[in-house]
């Protein structure tokens, strides 16, 4: 299955790229739960490490099997997710009022991590092998059951961000399989006329508060307002070279909530300030570009669906996450891929840089 | 072999992905620059505002209270110290739900909610992070209760605080003033500046007018907090510095003596007692007097109100705060006037019938004193004499001399609220009535009535000025301050003023007072064997004879008496007033004097203290005090 030519393929830049993020990762979290009295970071450092190792074993494996492969059995892979978003909802681990965990014992698993790969992989195949599906009733009927169902048990969790990040997943996949620009005007309109609508009836009261809170932060200076303040006020007091490893005084007394995982780039903007994050947002600019550049390289259209549906997806996640550590967008419980911690959350973001690479390792493969 | 689908006509081309590429890309680019300009804003343009709000959100100046100088009397006994008590505290940026927070813990520890309530308004415009206090003098109960609910009580913590204590309890009360939190009024006076709010500073007394050596120097502790308010570490700690103690002039055992002897006598009023050659305080009473430490823990308002509607006027200092007609006190200011004017001589004599016809009026004396000189007029307190003086005198020649006394003077005391009396003059009259002075008018002012009016105070240091000859000392109540290396003397304040009154004067007004004291006068309740006091009584009338005998027997109309004193005659080493409000009896005011003056010989030679007997009857009602009614024209 694997041909020795192939490795010769394999993009190391990429990869290298996605590595270093990990790396600056784990540092970031050894910081955040870093208890100066103990002298030793928290337990959260460890279980980043094992999810890496994991991580990279996902990788690996999505990277070895043909795409093709398992475009052939998304049925399979689509049902897999939709029974463990189910079993999720009747038997999850909850925490914090949302129920979005399966209970291994030694780690909870989230499927709804991998929802994004797998919308990616069904929508892909489902447009590649039927060329008129935007044309027709029936098509577009599929293309919203795909994005749709699984959306919707992860809205019941509930978890609006991450059923969200699906959109532009579904957005990247339906403008390269030719979505005409009228629909896209359609869709933007509809969205327009949906929002008052949502706003009434589909956010919940903490939700709504967290987007007034946003545009206003003054309005609620203990709540919503507070992480928000606090997110500006860490990344600012970083100033352009930072205050140093473990010097955070914001995150080292704890005055951002979650740091080391929704707000780590804030960390890491404050302990290495401006000039790390241009060079962190340069790698993760890197890595998207680079990404993207195999949905161009790619053997076929699957590939190019694929790709541009993770990356996007990627991006998305990438760049609503930082605006948000720097108080730039309303809080939502987002991680940052790479770099937060959170074993499903890395292993399932490997795992879509393995099918990244897949495509374009395989570009010259029949 | 898979079909190729990517050739399939109908679709478009291949390269067609270059535009949403390209716009893909695009998007992600300036997305990403859009995030640097963000960053770079924070980081750098307005790096100064968030290191400055980072700095503030995890460190904290924390005030650590000075306590405030000790007092202490001439012989070094304290009389005002400091203890440490327990606050319950609140910081308020600390607390979720105010409201909640306060009902619990007006729950758990058993105060009304509503003063809880009062107490977070009054600070309502503190920063956030400062402590509140909330409970003053917690009980250890009540610091247990709050302890054990400490999960549903965030943001509260205990404090310990030096407070005001007062072990005399309502001795000296007037004295020593009390304190509180300072006031918003105060907080705009030049003296108080760089005082915070919240911060306790004298209210009334010594604690007022030495506030600012008593207050001491606040310390403050630099700490590093987390986001719950926990103190993580200690940057920098600067220790409060102690107020300056104070020695006072205050001669304890007496200022007691004085005190329990208007207990013992059954009513209120007021003792000042001066060493005349320098204007030392040695008594400062006011009766009834309140306890300052009910002030120390910040007093609650129902002690309060009870305070301010005591008809008893508790809060009110009978020493300086009110005027009162002096009556034939006056006697004396108009015999050195007369003497030192040249009006008479010693021994001019008056014949007096029980009165007599000035300026076309009869008026009064209370007996036919027959013929007299101006030592028996003293001693018998006789009108006529005085009466026959004003008729020879000008009203301005009385100010004048009673003016040099002290009479209708600020005394100049160190302590707050003093009132100044009146002794009329023609200017005055000009510019008070806009009317010309009658000479009819001196009459009644030659035996203290009419507009003369006078404070405890002013005619203590009257007494001291007369047994001085002349100099009019300033009355001081601070001796000493340790500034931390032991007491160092304070300067005396000079002399208000100075006249030297001629031997003969001397001589004339001092055998006169002796008289009253020591043969068959007024003042013989407070003889002493052997120590030649010398005295005068005198009484205030509230009410005019004929309004008397309307009004029957009520306390509230009966005169109050007066005396002055000195001791011993001929070279006076105290000299003082007792002031016995509605006592009816100028006598009984002389028998507090005596229990002052003698305690005083006695302490000096190393005796027995003198004992008071036990009172005869107990005090049941309070008297009801009307405001101070200046009238009638009536004395004895």
């Amino acid at each position: 299955m694997l041909e020795r030519r192939l490795y010769r393929h394999i993009d190391w830049l990429l990869l290298g790229a996605v590595v270093m993020l990990c790396a600056i990762g784990v540092t970031m979290i050894y910081s955040t739960t870093y208890d100066p009295t103990a002298g030793v970071a928290g337990p959260q450092v460890r279980t980043q490490l094992g999810a890496l190792v994991l991580g990279f074993i996902a990788f690996a494996v999505l990277l070895v099997v043909d795409y093709r492969w398992l475009s052939d059995s998304w049925v399979t892979i689509f049902g897999g997710l939709l029974a463990m978003l189910a079993y999720v909802l009747l038997f999850g681990v909850v925490d914090g009022g949302a129920q979005r965990w399966i209970g291994l014992g030694f780690f909870n698993l989230q499927p709804s991590e991998f929802a994004r790969i797998v919308v990616a992989l069904g929508l892909a195949t489902v447009l590649y092998h039927r060329r008129w599906a935007l044309q027709t009733p029936v098509g577009w009927l599929m293309v919203v059951g795909i994005v749709g169902a699984p959306a919707l048990l992860i809205y019941q969790q509930p978890d609006l961000g991450t059923a969200v990040t699906l959109l532009p997943v579904a957005f990247a996949i339906l403008l390269f399989a030719g979505l005409r620009l009228r629909y896209v005007a359609i869709l933007v309109a509809l969205a327009i006329l949906i929002t008052p609508v949502a706003w009434t009836y589909g956010l919940q009261d903490y939700q709504r508060q967290r987007i007034t809170s946003f545009l206003d932060p003054e309005l609620d200076p203990e709540g919503a307002g507070w992480q928000q303040r606090q997110a500006r006020i860490t990344v600012g007091s970083g100033g352009p070279l930072g205050k140093g490893f473990l010097q955070g005084t914001q995150s080292q007394y704890k005055f951002l909530p979650v740091a080391h995982n929704d707000f780590i780039f804030s960390v890491f903007a404050e302990e290495q300030g401006f000039l790390g994050v241009v060079f962190a947002l340069g790698l993760y600019l890197f890595v998207i570009l680079r990404g993207l550049d195999a949905a161009r390289l790619a053997k076929d259209r699957l590939g190019t669906y694929l790709v541009v549906g993770i990356m996007f997806g990627f991006a998305f996640q990438v760049i609503y996450n930082i605006a948000m550590s720097a108080g730039l967008a309303p809080v939502k419980g987002l991680t940052l891929p790479l770099m937060s911690a959170g074993g499903t959350s890395v292993i399932a973001t490997l795992a879509a840089f393995g099918l990244v690479l897949n495509v374009r390792m395989r570009r010259f493969t029949n | 072999m898979r079909p190729d689908l990517d050739t399939d006509p109908g679709l478009p081309a291949r390269d067609s992905m270059t535009i949403p590429l390209a716009l893909m890309r695009t998007t992600v680019v300036l997305a990403f620059a859009g995030l640097g300009v963000g960053f770079w804003l924070f980081q750098v343009a307005q790096h100064e505002k968030f290191a400055e709000l980072a700095e503030n959100n995890h460190q904290r100046t924390i005030a650590l209270s000075a306590p405030r100088g000790a007092m202490f009397d001439r012989d070094g006994r304290r009389l005002v110290e400091n203890r440490y008590s327990l606050n319950i505290s609140l910081v308020r940026e600390q607390v979720e739900d105010l409201d909640a927070t306060v009902e619990t813990l007006s729950d758990v520890a058993g105060v009304p909610l509503a003063a809880l309530e009062a107490v977070i308004e009054r600070h309502r415009r503190d920063p956030p992070y400062r402590p509140t206090v909330l409970i003053r003098d917690a009980s250890l109960a009540q610091v247990a209760a709050v302890a054990a609910h400490g999960i549903e009580l965030p943001g509260l913590f205990v404090q310990q605080l030096p407070t005001r204590h007062y072990p005399t309890n309502e001795v000296g009360a007037h004295l020593f003033g009390y304190v509180g939190e300072v006031s918003d009024a105060q907080l705009a006076s030049a003296a108080f500046e760089n005082v915070r709010s919240g911060t306790v500073v004298g209210k009334s007394g010594i604690e007022q007018t030495y506030n600012r050596l008593l207050m001491g120097t606040d310390g403050a502790r630099q700490v590093v907090v987390d986001s719950l308010g926990r103190e993580i570490e200690t940057l920098g700690e600067e220790a409060p510095l102690e107020g300056r103690q104070l020695q006072l002039t205050l001669d304890y055992d007496l200022q007691e003596a004085a005190e329990a002897a208007f207990k013992v006598a059954g009513f209120d009023g007021a003792a000042v007692v001066l060493e005349p050659d320098t204007g030392e305080v040695l008594v400062f009473a006011s009766v009834p007097a309140f306890d300052p430490n009910e002030f120390a823990m910040g007093i609650d308002g129902e002690t309060w109100g009870a305070l301010n509607s005591d008809a008893r006027l508790p809060l009110n200092n009978r020493a300086l705060q009110n005027r009162y007609p002096p009556g034939s006190i006056f006697k004396i200011a108009m015999a050195v006037a007369a003497l030192e004017e040249g009006i008479v001589d010693p021994d001019h004599k008056v014949v007096c019938n029980g009165g007599g016809f000035f300026y076309g009026s009869f008026r009064q004396c209370l007996t036919s004193h027959g013929t007299l000189d101006m030592r028996e007029a003293l001693e018998r307190s006789c009108n006529t004499y005085f009466y026959s003086l004003g008729e020879q005198m000008e009203i301005d020649q009385i100010h004048h001399w009673a003016t040099a006394l002290g009479l209708g003077e600020l005394s100049g005391i160190d302590l707050p609220f003093e009132v100044q009396g009146l002794v009329p003059s023609t200017a005055w009259k000009r510019e008070a009535r806009g009317e010309p002075w009658y000479p009819g008018e001196t009459i009644s002012v030659a035996i203290g009535q009419g507009q003369v009016t006078v404070t405890p105070l002013s005619l203590a240091v009257m007494m001291a000025t007369v047994a001085n000859g002349g100099t009019r000392v300033t009355p001081h109540l601070l001796k000493a301050v340790n500034e931390g290396n032991g007491f160092v003397p304070v300067p005396r304040p000079v002399p208000r003023s100075e006249v030297e009154l001629s031997p003969e004067t001397m001589s004339a007004v001092t055998d006169g007072l002796w008289y009253v004291v020591n043969r068959n006068g007024t003042g013989r309740r407070s003889r002493l064997e052997g120590r030649d006091v010398i005295g005068k009584t005198g009484t205030a009338q509230v009410i005019s004879l004929q309004g008397r005998e309307a009004a029957g027997d009520e306390k509230r109309f009966r005169d109050h008496g007066w005396f002055v004193f000195a001791a011993p005659a001929h070279a006076p080493e105290i000299a003082g007033v007792v002031f016995g409000e509605h006592n009816d009896q100028s006598g009984l005011s002389a028998e507090i004097a005596k229990h002052i003056i003698e305690t005083y010989f006695a302490k000096k030679d190393g005796l027995l203290r003198p004992v008071l007997p036990l009172p005869s009857t107990p005090q049941l009602v309070p008297p009801v005090v009307p405001p101070v009614v200046v009238a009638a024209n009536h004395t004895h």
